[in-house]
Order: C-alpha cells, then structure tokens, then sequence
C-alpha cells in the first residue's frame, strides 16, 4: 500500500507534495517521494539539492509520516521514473503537479503529467499549484 | 631495483608506467631520428640541427626513467577535475569508445562521402554515445548543423569542405 | 607617436562597425563558454583559429581579446551561482561568492563580480597600455642571446612553478618540444622525426596540436567522467548593489588590481596567486572579518578584480616579447604565428595598428561585458541547462570541422585523434597541459635564438651569457629550478617559522585545498549521500 508523489522544487511540486501527504495522513499508508533527473545537463532545477530534502524529510518525521524518499539519475525522463516506481511498489494512487503549459510548448516538450495520466495503472490525482488542501 | 614476486606486485594498479614507457619511447625515438641526421660543418650554424633534438631526447628519457622510479615508490599523478568531472568513478570507456568510434568514422568517411555525411554521422554518434536517446532531434541537430557549416564555410570562409557523394545535390 | 594618439588610432580601427561586431561576438562568446562547463577560453580560441585564415588579422584578435576576458566573466558566474569553478583561478571567488548566493545575495555578488572585473579590467589594461611600450623600448636592445634567455626562462617557470609535479611537468614540456621538432629544419633542410611521412615535413600544424589538446582531449576526458548528480542552480535577478555593498567593494577591487596585474605578467604568475593573494589580504583588512566564510562581499571583489587584472597583464609579455604566460595566451600566439605575424618587440614596429586596435578593444570588451552581462545573467544561468550530449558533440564535431578546414586532409584528424588520446592520457595522470603547448609554440623559436646567438659569437659558448640581461635571467632560472631544495632547507632549518606560507601554499599548487574545494568537496559528499538514499529505498 503506498502512494507515490512526484515531486518538483516548484510551487506544482509543492502542492503535489502536500496534498499526497495529506493523503497518507488519511489513508495511513506509506508515501514514496520521487524526485528524479535525467542527468544529462550540468543543472537540472527540477532536481532538489540536499537542504530541501532534509526539509521535506524532517517535515514527514513530524507528521509521522512511513515514507521513502528516491532521487534516481539515470538517464530516464520523470514520467517513466514515476511509473517505474508507481508499478515497482504497487501504488493505489499517484500524485503529480499540474503546470499550464500552451498548446506549442506541449508540442514540443511533450508533458511529464500526460504521459502519467495515460500510462498509470492506478488512479493518478492531479494538483495545480496553490490547490492542495 | 626489486626482485620478481614484489616487481609483480609492485606493477599492479600503476598504469602510469605506461606514461613513462610512452616518454622513454619518445626520447628514444626522437634520439635515433637525430643521428641520422648529418650536420653539415659550417660555420654559420654552428649548433646545427642534432643540438635540440638531443636535449629534447635527454629530457624525455630521464623525465622517462624519474617518472617510474616515482610511480614506483608509490607516486601518483593527480588527475585532472573540473566543472563537469567527477572523479570518484573511474574512467567510462562505455562512453569513451562508442565516442572515438564516432570520431573515426568521420576519419573514414569524409573524403569519400563528404563532410555533411560524415559530421552528421560525427554528430549523432557522439551524442549517442553521450547518452542522448532523442534518435530523431539528434538526427536532425546533427543534418543541420553538418548543412549548415558546409555552406557556412563554403560561402562565408570561401574553404569548400568536401562534398562527397553530394557532389551534385549541394 | 605617443602612447595616448597612438590608442585613439586603435579606438578609431576597433569602433568600426564591423570590429565592433566581432567584439560583440567574442564577448557573447566568451562569456557562454566561461558559463558552460567543460569548456574554456583557451579551448574557444583553438577552436576558433580556423577563421584567422580569411578574417582580418585585427578582426580576429578583436574578437579574441573578447572571448578571453568574457570567459573569465563567464567563469565567475558558474563559481558564484554554482560553486564549481571551472578554473584554479576562479576557485578563490566561489568560496564567498557561492555562500553569499546561498545567502541570497547573488544578485550582489554577481554585480562586485562584475563591476570588479571592470575596474580592474579597464586598469590593467589601461596599465597595459602604458608599460607595453616601455618594455619594448627595453626590448628591442635585447640580443638573440637574452631573448634566448628569456623564453626559456618562460618555458621553465611555467613548468617547475605551476602544477603538482614538476617532474610531470618536465615530461610534458618534453613532448611538446618533440611534437615542435617535428618538420624540415629551417636552416639545413632536413627532415626531422617525419618517419619518411611527406605530410609531416611542414611539421604539425599548431591549430591542429591546440585543437587535439584543448577540445579533443577535455571533450574525452570529460566524457569519461560525466558527473552523475545534477545541481541546482541559485535562482538570481538582474543583479545590483547597494550603497553599502559599494562602500565594501571598491577598496578591494582596487587591491584585487594592484595584486593581479603583476603577477599575470610575470611568466608562471597565473591568475592563481594573485587571486589567492587578495582574498586573504582583504579577510585581514576587513571591518567584518566574521562575515568571511558565510559570505563576504570583499571576498568576491577582490579576487574577481585580481582574476581580471591578471588577464590584463597577462597581454603585456604576449604583446611586448611574444611571451605566452597562459594557456589561452599561448593559442592567441598560435594565432599570430599563422598570421605570419612574429611576436616580440618587432611587434609595435611592424603591427603598430594591428596591437593599439587589441588594446583598445580589450577596453571595449570590458565595457561590453559589463553592458551586456549585467542584465543578461539570468539567462546565461539557463544555458547551464544544456544537455551535454549535444555540448560535448557540438566540441568534437566543431573540432573536428576547424582541424580538417585547415589543410583540408583526413590525415590531420588522425593526427587530431592521436594527439587528442595524448591529451586525455595526460589529463589522467595529471600531466599539465601547458607546457607541452608552449613547447610546442617556443620550442622552435628557442631553438632559432639558439642558433642565433652561436653564430654571432662564431660557435664560442660564451655567446650565450654575453649579454648583462641574459646572465639576470640565467641566475632567475637557477633560482627556480634549486627553490624546491633551497626551500627545503630552509624549512629543515627553521622549522617552526614557517609563515611565509601564502606564496608557499598557492605556489604548491593547491589551491583548491585554501577551502575552496573544502566547501565543493563537502557539496559532492551531499550529492552522494542522497544517492545512497536511493540504494536503500
């Protein structure tokens, strides 16, 4: 029984965060963290640094939350990553930050939360920043 | 220096020998290059062309043998960081490899099929190697660049790279 | 004509639109190859020397002198928001410049940095200005015996004072000497160590040997070691100052001056001494001694203007004797030399326009930096995004393209392949790279002076210390060469005084230990405890 969170350094990746932890608190399960980088740029914003994830450890310690945190690199794009670990431990739920991106930028980017949406075998809760409650 | 079992031993993990063979090599190759070469008496060169040649040998071959007397007790060369190196792994050749593989291929193909071919295969294969698994942006990158750089040098440097089996389609 | 009528004339040839132009370029240029790692000034400068076959010399050197000051911007930039100095000399700066990004303070170190750099930069150069002409005045009394001298005065100094190893820096030297003999001996017209091979009797064309070694080499060794763990990067705004963070910063960018132009004269000073130098000096004068180390504003001023004032001095042995004292220098004499331009005091006589052009751009250049980068930080910050794959091919491939476009034969990509394997064997096992360039460029020159000076003095040896200067310089190289013992019995004799440490400790190279590398070293250890958090989930 887990619930597997995608997380960004980002006001979307925040609000992901704190809604899946209010999810654990209620359904008293185990919350896998997954902050993840391809790895293939010297920067990768997305990919928290160690301060925050202390933060986010010491914040799940006082909740009590059981939780795991990952931060793999290799070389996978943040969908597959998520899925990976969403299959991997079983997952009843998914929770991803939703950004608004414009039609072209989809295009060309192509969206981390779409590939999850339609490729998760477990239902997946979508957050837009400043959402979670 | 040292007897056999500990010479054994003694080789193990100092690959560095290999630079100091690599130097000993040089020196000597560099020293037999200039006694062949004939010095001409003249009193308007007196130095001649051996003089360099042998100081240049000299130091190669003592830098040679210093060299594996300090790896040998235990002397290392300190490799080399950066902004994007990471030493504590050791070398990839799984990167390394594919990438000079790349980088002969080009060797291989340019005069023949011709420099947008070529450094497209330069390109895409480097990038392969590299990691990226974008087939399709890379392959594209890659043509662009290669096209671009043809008919950058062609027109504005005036250096015609060779066009190979294009010959007739740039 | 006088030194100031002189630079107007340079003003005038460097302010024409199309000059202007190629100083833009280098400056965009240089700084985007200081930001992205793996890359350098010297590497952009080798892999630009295939353009000096159809641009205008002073085109050329324009757009040089721009990526050769932009780089070392570009380098603050990454220490700063990044803590990874890309060069030894910009390793002093990350040490506050990065704390004070953590801090929140970025903005404000990124601005002392980049005003600093302009201070400095526009005084050096102004100094270089002023002294290259004296030192040729001086120069060209000099005879072929002190010129012989001096350069190998030059080529000793870099190899038995920088690096860890002189030894490893003797075998480097080494090749580079060997790799120079290679071709027809200019005076008897043999070949030499051309093992019967026609396309190496006109000897290994330089771009080729600083392309192989710069990109070829970096770009492999690179690709060996890819770091795994991303970084984050410290979000920053255009950055600004404050009234007091001017008060703080001008006294030290004016130090950070005094220390860098000198020693980036000097042959071997580097940027590394100086940069050191001034950091330390402004912890001891500073009012807030307390703030260094959690992230004081004159710890960034100062080295940062002494960083940029020893590139600025680095020009005056290059402009005034031919004298490279630096890699990106010694590329920039590769470039002279295709030009068929002889560097040396010859150089003010016969290139006039040519070299007050270079120095009047080297104040445009800094301007532009200031003008351009100030606001445009935030966005050299994103370029740190690139995915290297496409970096790292860009380099081979542009590598490659400048190698071949220069004789326009496959065998040169061999020689480019070879020589690159060379280079990444020396970066392994920490062979500096230096020496083996300059060798390769003075080498023949050394050896031209040699013979010289013999001929004149009819064979006699004496020839050699016939001149006042040349017998100074000799007993410069013994004191050189004997430092280590002499130093070494210093010590063993007075074992406890030993606080002469500064120059001692930067002069042993290792800077990185100053803390530098104390605060990165624990910065890697972070990056790795998290991914031993992966294991075990």
């Amino acid at each position: 029984m887990t619930i597997v969170v995608g997380y960004v350094p980002t006001p979307e990746g925040e609000a992901a965060l704190t809604q899946a932890i209010s999810e654990a608190r209620k359904s008293n399960t185990t919350l896998l963290v997954i902050n993840s980088s391809k790895g293939d740029a010297l920067v990768d914003n997305r990919y928290a640094q160690e301060p925050e994830i202390q933060s986010i450890e010491d914040r799940l310690a006082t909740q009590g939350i059981d939780h795991v945190i990952k931060q793999p690199v290799r070389g996978h794009d943040a969908a597959a990553e998520v899925l990976d670990a969403a299959e991997e431990h079983n997952a009843d739920l998914i929770v991803i930050g939703l950004r608004r991106r414009t039609p072209v930028g989809k295009l060309i980017m192509g969206s981390t939360s779409q590939r999850i949406l339609l490729e998760a075998d477990c239902p997946v809760l979508a957050v837009k920043a400043g959402m979670a409650g | 220096m040292s007897s056999s079992p500990t010479l054994a031993s003694r080789l193990k993990g100092r690959s560095e020998l290999g630079v100091a063979l690599l130097l000993g090599a040089a020196g000597v190759l560099v020293l037999v290059d200039a006694i062949a070469l004939v010095t001409p008496y003249s009193k308007s060169d007196p130095v001649g062309p051996k003089t360099l040649p042998y100081l240049v040998a000299g130091l190669l071959i003592v830098c040679a043998i210093m060299l594996a007397v300090n790896v040998l007790r235990g002397g290392q060369g300190e490799a080399e960081g950066g902004e994007d190196v990471d030493l504590t792994h050791p070398a990839d050749w799984k990167t390394v490899l594919p990438l000079a593989g790349a980088f002969v291929a080009n060797i291989l193909l340019i005069d023949w099929a011709g420099w947008v071919i070529s450094g497209t295969v330069l390109f895409w294969g480097s990038a392969w190697a590299l990691g990226s698994r974008h087939y399709i942006r890379d392959g594209i990158i890659a043509v662009a660049l290669s096209v671009l750089t043809f008919y950058g040098f062609y027109l504005g440097l005036g250096i015609p790279l060779p066009a190979g089996l294009l010959a007739g389609v740039l | 004509m006088d030194v100031f009528s002189s630079l107007m004339d340079g003003f005038a040839t460097a302010l024409t639109p199309m000059n202007f132009l190629y100083a833009v370029i280098g400056v965009l240029l240089g700084t985007a190859v200081g930001v992205l790692p793996g890359l350098g000034p010297a590497m952009t400068v080798a892999l630009l020397l295939p353009v000096t076959y159809v641009l205008e010399p002073t085109s050329a050197f324009i757009m040089f002198a721009g990526i050769y000051y932009g780089g070392m911007y570009g380098g603050s930039t990454t220490s700063i928001l990044l803590n990874t100095p890309g060069e030894s000399s910009s390793v002093v700066t990350a040490i506050e410049g990065n704390k004070m990004a953590k801090a929140g303070r970025a903005a404000q170190a990124l601005a002392t940095a980049a005003i600093g750099s302009f201070v400095a930069g526009t005084i050096g150069t102004a100094l270089l200005a002023v002294f290259a002409p004296i030192v040729v005045k001086f120069a060209v009394s000099l005879g072929s015996p002190s010129y012989f001298a001096i350069m190998v005065l030059a080529l000793l100094a870099v190899t038995a004072v920088l690096g860890s190893s002189r030894l490893r820096g003797f075998a480097s030297l080494g090749l580079g000497l060997a790799i120079g003999l290679v071709g027809i001996d200019s005076v008897t017209g043999q070949r030499r160590l051309t093992f019967g091979q026609p396309l190496l009797a006109d000897g290994l064309d330089i771009v080729v040997v600083a392309v192989a070694i710069f990109a070829v080499g970096e770009a492999l060794w690179v690709a060996a070691h890819l770091r795994r763990n991303p970084l984050q990067v410290i979000p920053v705004g255009r950055p600004w100052m404050g009234k007091e963070d001017w008060k703080r910063s001008w006294k030290p960018w004016l130090r950070g001056t005094a220390f860098g132009f000198p020693f980036g004269a000097l042959p071997a000073g580097g940027a590394e001494i100086p940069t050191f130098l001034s950091y330390v000096t402004e912890k001891r004068l500073s009012k807030h001694p307390e703030e260094f180390g959690h992230g004081a504003i004159e710890g960034v001023a100062g080295p940062e203007a002494a960083n940029n004032a020893a590139a600025a001095g680095t020009m005056t042995p290059l402009l005034a004797l031919g004298l490279p004292t630096n890699a990106t220098a010694a590329v920039m004499l590769a470039a002279f030399t295709s030009y068929g331009i002889q560097p040396g005091p010859q150089l003010f006589a016969s290139q006039g326009p040519l070299v007050w052009a270079l120095i009047a751009s080297l104040f445009i250049g800094n301007f532009l930096l200031l003008i351009i980068n100030l606001p445009l930080a935030p966005l050299w910050a994103k370029l740190l995004q690139l995915p290297r794959p496409y970096l790292y091919a860009g380099i081979l491939f542009f590598a490659t393209l400048g190698a071949y476009s220069v004789n326009l034969q496959a065998f040169d990509l061999v020689l480019l392949l070879v020589l690159g394997a060379l280079g990444f064997m020396m970066r392994r096992f920490g062979l500096p790279v230096l020496p083996l360039i300059l060798g390769v460029i003075l080498g023949p020159r050394i050896e031209g002076q040699l013979r010289k000076t013999l001929q004149l003095s009819a064979g006699d040896p004496a020839g050699l210390w016939s001149e006042p200067i040349a017998v100074g310089v000799y007993v410069l190289i013994a004191l050189i060469l004997l430092w280590p013992f002499l130093f070494k019995l210093i010590r063993r004799n007075r074992p406890a005084a030993m606080p002469a440490g500064i120059l001692a400790k930067s002069g042993s190279s290792e800077p990185t230990d100053a803390g530098g590398s104390g605060s990165h070293g624990s910065h890697r250890a972070d990056a790795t405890s998290g991914g031993d958090g992966d294991g075990d989930g």
